[in-house]
C-alpha cells in the first residue's frame, strides 16, 4: 500500500518527538535500554545434569533473579539489568567449547558465568585466557589448570591438596591405619587419588586397596566386597553423585562398615539425605565446606536459594558459585565491565563472602582451607579444621541404617 | 577365594544380569517381530523409572504396585508410537531393508524427544528414594532387599515372557511372525492387530524395567541410553529375535562383569562386555544361544 506524503511526514514528527522525549528523560531510560549481557552454558540434559543443576545454575538464576529485583547490576553507580544469555551444552565438551567460542568471539557478551565440571572447566579455561574473559570457576578441582598459570582463571572450590590433606590430617587425629580408597576414573578422580596418596606418604597409614571404576558404574559390590574382607579403618570414594549413592547403597547392602566413610561430590546434596534417609546419611563424610551456620550471609544465601529454586543448596559448591558471583558483583562495581580491570581486581584483592575470605594465589583460592563435612542429624556439618567446624567430629560412624 | 565368596559375587552378576535380560527381552521382541531397532528403549524405561519415583514420592504408594502402572502406561504408549510413527513407515518403504534404516532414524528421534521431554517436566536432577533397602541374607551372603526383589520380578517377567510365547495361541502367531512376515499372513495372522500389540508390550517391559531400577538406584533423564546400549549387546549374546537367548544372554553378561571387575578393575568393565560382544560376533555371529539353522 503506498503512502501519501502527510502520512510521512506525520510519522517523521511523532519518531523525533519520541526521540527527544526519551532522552530528556536519560540515562535512566537508557540504562535499562542496556542489560548486561551474561553468556554461559550449563548442563540441562546429559550425565553431568544432575551436578549442574544443583551447584551451579540454580545460583546464577538467583543472582540474575536478587540484582535484577534491586534494580539491575551496580556497575560503577550504574544500575543495569542482567541479561543472562544461556544454552545446554548436553554435557559434552564441544558443545561447551563452541558456545564459549561464540558468546565471548562472535556475541561479545558483557560477562561469562562458567560451565560446570572439571573436564568443560578444563576445555574452556585456554579459551577464557584467549579472549580476555575473567573465569571464575566454582566446580572445577584439578592443579593441573592452577599449573596452567592461566591469568583470567580463577578456582574457587579448595583444590584437592588441600581437601585430600585436610582428610588426612582428620585420619591421622583420629587413629585411622588402615584405608581403602576407590575413584572414578576420570581428571577428577585421578588428581585426587593422586593427591590423596601423596598426603598419606609417611603418615604410617595404609592403603588396603585402591582401584578405579568408570563413570556410571551400575554395580561397585565386587569391589567393595574386596574391601570388607580387607577392613579397613576408613573408606574414600572419589566419585560422583550416582555413584556416591550407589557406593553407600552397596556398602550397606553388603554390610561394609568402617569407622570412616567418606565420598566426595553428592554427600553434601541434599538428594544424598533424602535417598539414604537422614538415618542412613548419619555420620557419612564427605567434600562439603559450608552451611547455614557458617556466616550470617550463608544463612541469608540458604533461605533465600531455598525461596527461590524450590530446593536447597548443597553444601560444598553451591557455596563456592555463591561467593564467586559475590566477588563478581563487587569487581564491576568498583571497576566497571573493563575486562582487564575485573580480572586484576579479583587478583588482587581479598574477598568476603558467605564463606569466608578468599584470596587467589595464581589461579588458586588460597583463602579457603581444605574442610571434611559429616552428615550429623540431618544436617551436612562441616566437622574439620575446627576452625571451620560447625559442629562436632563424630569419627565412629554407626553401622548403616 | 571362599565359596561364600564366590556365591556372593555370582548373585550380585546375576542381579544385574537379571535387569539386562528384561531390558533386552523387550527390545528382542520389536527387533526380531518386526526389524524396529528401538534405539529409544532405554528412554521409555527411564519414563517408567520417573513415573515410579513421582507417584512414590508425590502419593506413598508402594513402588511394587507402581508396576502394573509403569507397564499399562507404556504398553499404551508404544500402541501410539506404533500407530503414530512405524505403522506409516511399514506402507511407505519399500522394502524391509529400507523400513530397517528408517525405523532406526525415528528411533533416534525418539530418543532425544522423550529425553528432552522427561527434563523439561522434571528437571535434570537426580532423583531417587529409600525402598527396601535392608540387607537380607541368601544363602548366607547379604542381599540388598530390592534388589532381591528387582531379581525376582525382573526373572519372572522374562520367563513369563517366554511361556506366553511358547505356550499360548498368540505366541505361536508371534513366533510365527519371527518366522516369516509373508507366510504368516498367508496363514491369516493380523499382523496390524500384532505388530502395536508387541510394539506395546515391549515398551511396557521396558516401563517394568524403568520401574524396578528405580527402587535401587537414582534416576536421571540420562539413565536410558546405557541399557540400550547393554540390551544390544545382550541381544547379540543371545540371538537377534531369539528370547531364551537374550535372558541367558543378560544374566552371562551380568556374571561376566562382576567377576571380571572382581579380578580385575571396575574401569575395565566396559572392556570385557565389549570383548566378549566381539568375540560372539567373530566366533558365533548367529548368537550363543540360537540354533545355526537360523540367520544372523
Amino acid at each position: 500500500m503506498s503512502q501519501g506524503p502527510d502520512f510521512k511526514q506525520r510519522r517523521r514528527v511523532i519518531q523525533g518527538a519520541v526521540a527527544a522525549s526519551a532522552l530528556s528523560f536519560a540515562p535512566g531510560l537508557m540504562a535499562q535500554a542496556a542489560p548486561v549481557r551474561v553468556g554461559y552454558t550449563m548442563s540441562r540434559t546429559g550425565p553431568w545434569t544432575g551436578g549442574a543443576q544443583v551447584s551451579q545454575e540454580p545460583n546464577f538464576l538467583l543472582w540474575a533473579e536478587q540484582q535484577n529485583a534491586a534494580g539491575g547490576l551496580d556497575i560503577r553507580g550504574v544500575k543495569r539489568r542482567i541479561e543472562l544469555i544461556s544454552s545446554d551444552d548436553r554435557s559434552d565438551v564441544e558443545t561447551v567449547v563452541r558456545t564459549y567460542e561464540k558468546l565471548m568471539g562472535s556475541d561479545k557478551v558483557d560477562m561469562v558465568l562458567p560451565p560446570w565440571g572439571s573436564n568443560a572447566n578444563f576445555a574452556v579455561a585456554p579459551l577464557a585466557n584467549r579472549f580476555g574473559y575473567p573465569f571464575l570457576a566454582p566446580t572445577a578441582l584439578s592443579r593441573r589448570l592452577v599449573e596452567m598459570k592461566l591469568p583470567f582463571f580463577f578456582l574457587l572450590l579448595q583444590q584437592p591438596k588441600s581437601m585430600c590433606d585436610a582428610l588426612v590430617d582428620m585420619f591421622k587425629a583420629n587413629g585411622v591405619r588402615s584405608v581403602a580408597c576407590i575413584y572414578v576414573d576420570d581428571l577428577f578422580g585421578l588428581e585426587n587419588y593422586a593427591a590423596f596418596k601423596v598426603a598419606l606418604q609417611g603418615t604410617g597409614i595404609n592403603l588396603v586397596e585402591d582401584k578405579s571404576y568408570p563413570g556410571g558404574v551400575k554395580d561397585l559390590s565386587p569391589v567393595l566386597r574386596s574391601i570388607k574382607d580387607k577392613n579397613p579403618d576408613a573408606f574414600v570414594g572419589f566419585t560422583y553423585p550416582p555413584d556416591t549413592i550407589l557406593a553407600s547403597r552397596q556398602s550397606k547392602e553388603i554390610g561394609l562398615n568402617p569407622k570412616i566413610f567418606y565420598a566426595s561430590v553428592g554427600t553434601a546434596f541434599p538428594l544424598y539425605k533424602n535417598v539414604m534417609t537422614p538415618a542412613g546419611a548419619e555420620g557419612v563424610m564427605g567434600m562439603g565446606s559450608w552451611n547455614g551456620k557458617t556466616s550470617p550471609g550463608a544463612k541469608a544465601y540458604f533461605d533465600a536459594h531455598l525461596a527461590s529454586q524450590k530446593k536447597e543448596p548443597d553444601r560444598w559448591a553451591s557455596g563456592a558459585c555463591w561467593a564467586g558471583l559475590e566477588i563478581l558483583t563487587a569487581a564491576v562495581k568498583q571497576v566497571g565491565l573493563d575486562r582487564k580491570a575485573i580480572r586484576d581486581y579479583v587478583a588482587n584483592s581479598t574477598h568476603k563472602t558467605i564463606i569466608g575470605d578468599i584470596r587467589f594465589q595464581g589461579s588458586e583460592n588460597v583463602g579457603t582451607p581444605g574442610t571434611v563435612g559429616q552428615w550429623q542429624n540431618g544436617e551436612f556439618e562441616v566437622v574439620w579444621p575446627a576452625a571451620r567446624a560447625t559442629a562436632k567430629l563424630n569419627p565412629n560412624k554407626s553401622a548403616w541404617k | 577365594m571362599a565359596l561364600g565368596a564366590w556365591l556372593e559375587l555370582i548373585g550380585s552378576g546375576l542381579i544385574t544380569g537379571g535387569v539386562y535380560a528384561l531390558v533386552a527381552l523387550g527390545m528382542n521382541l520389536q527387533y526380531g517381530l518386526m526389524r524396529i531397532l528401538n534405539i529409544a528403549h532405554g528412554e521409555f524405561l527411564m519414563v517408567g523409572a520417573y513415573l515410579t519415583w513421582m507417584v512414590h514420592t508425590a502419593v506413598g504408594l508402594s513402588p511394587v504396585l507402581m508396576i502394573p502402572v509403569a507397564f499399562l502406561v507404556l504398553g499404551v504408549a508404544g500402541m501410539a508410537i506404533h500407530f503414530l510413527c512405524f505403522r506409516r513407515l511399514v506402507s511407505t518403504s519399500p522394502n524391509l531393508d529400507i523400513f530397517e534404516a528408517r525405523g532406526l532414524m525415528v528411533a533416534f528421534g525418539l530418543m532425544f524427544l522423550v529425553q528432552n521431554l522427561v527434563s523439561w517436566l522434571w528437571g535434570g536432577d537426580l532423583r531417587g528414594y529409600d525402598f527396601l533397602t535392608d540387607p537380607v541374607s541368601v544363602a548366607g551372603a547379604p542381599v540388598a532387599g530390592n534388589k532381591l526383589l528387582v531379581f525376582a520380578l525382573a526373572l519372572l517377567f522374562s520367563l513369563g515372557m517366554l511361556a506366553l510365547l511358547r505356550a499360548t495361541l498368540l505366541g505361536k502367531g508371534v513366533r510365527a511372525l519371527m518366522q516369516s512376515s509373508v507366510g504368516a499372513q498367508l496363514v491369516g495372522i493380523d499382523t496390524k492387530r500384532l505388530h502395536p500389540m508387541m510394539f506395546g508390550l515391549g515398551l511396557g517391559l521396558s516401563g517394568v524395567a524403568g520401574c524396578l531400577l528405580s527402587m535401587a538406584y537414582t534416576i536421571a533423564p540420562s539413565m536410558g541410553e546405557p541399557y540400550t546400549v547393554t540390551a544390544l549387546i545382550v541381544i547379540t549374546l543371545g540371538g537377534f529375535g531369539s528370547m531364551g537367548g537374550a535372558l541367558l544372554g543378560g544374566l552371562l553378561l551380568g556374571v561376566v562383569e562382576a567377576v571380571g571387575m572382581h579380578y580385575t578393575n571396575p574401569s575395565l568393565k566396559a572392556l570385557l562386555s565389549y570383548a566378549v560382544f566381539i568375540a560372539v560376533l567373530l566366533l558365533r555371529p548367529e548368537g550363543l544361544f540360537t540354533r545355526k539353522t537360523r540367520k544372523a
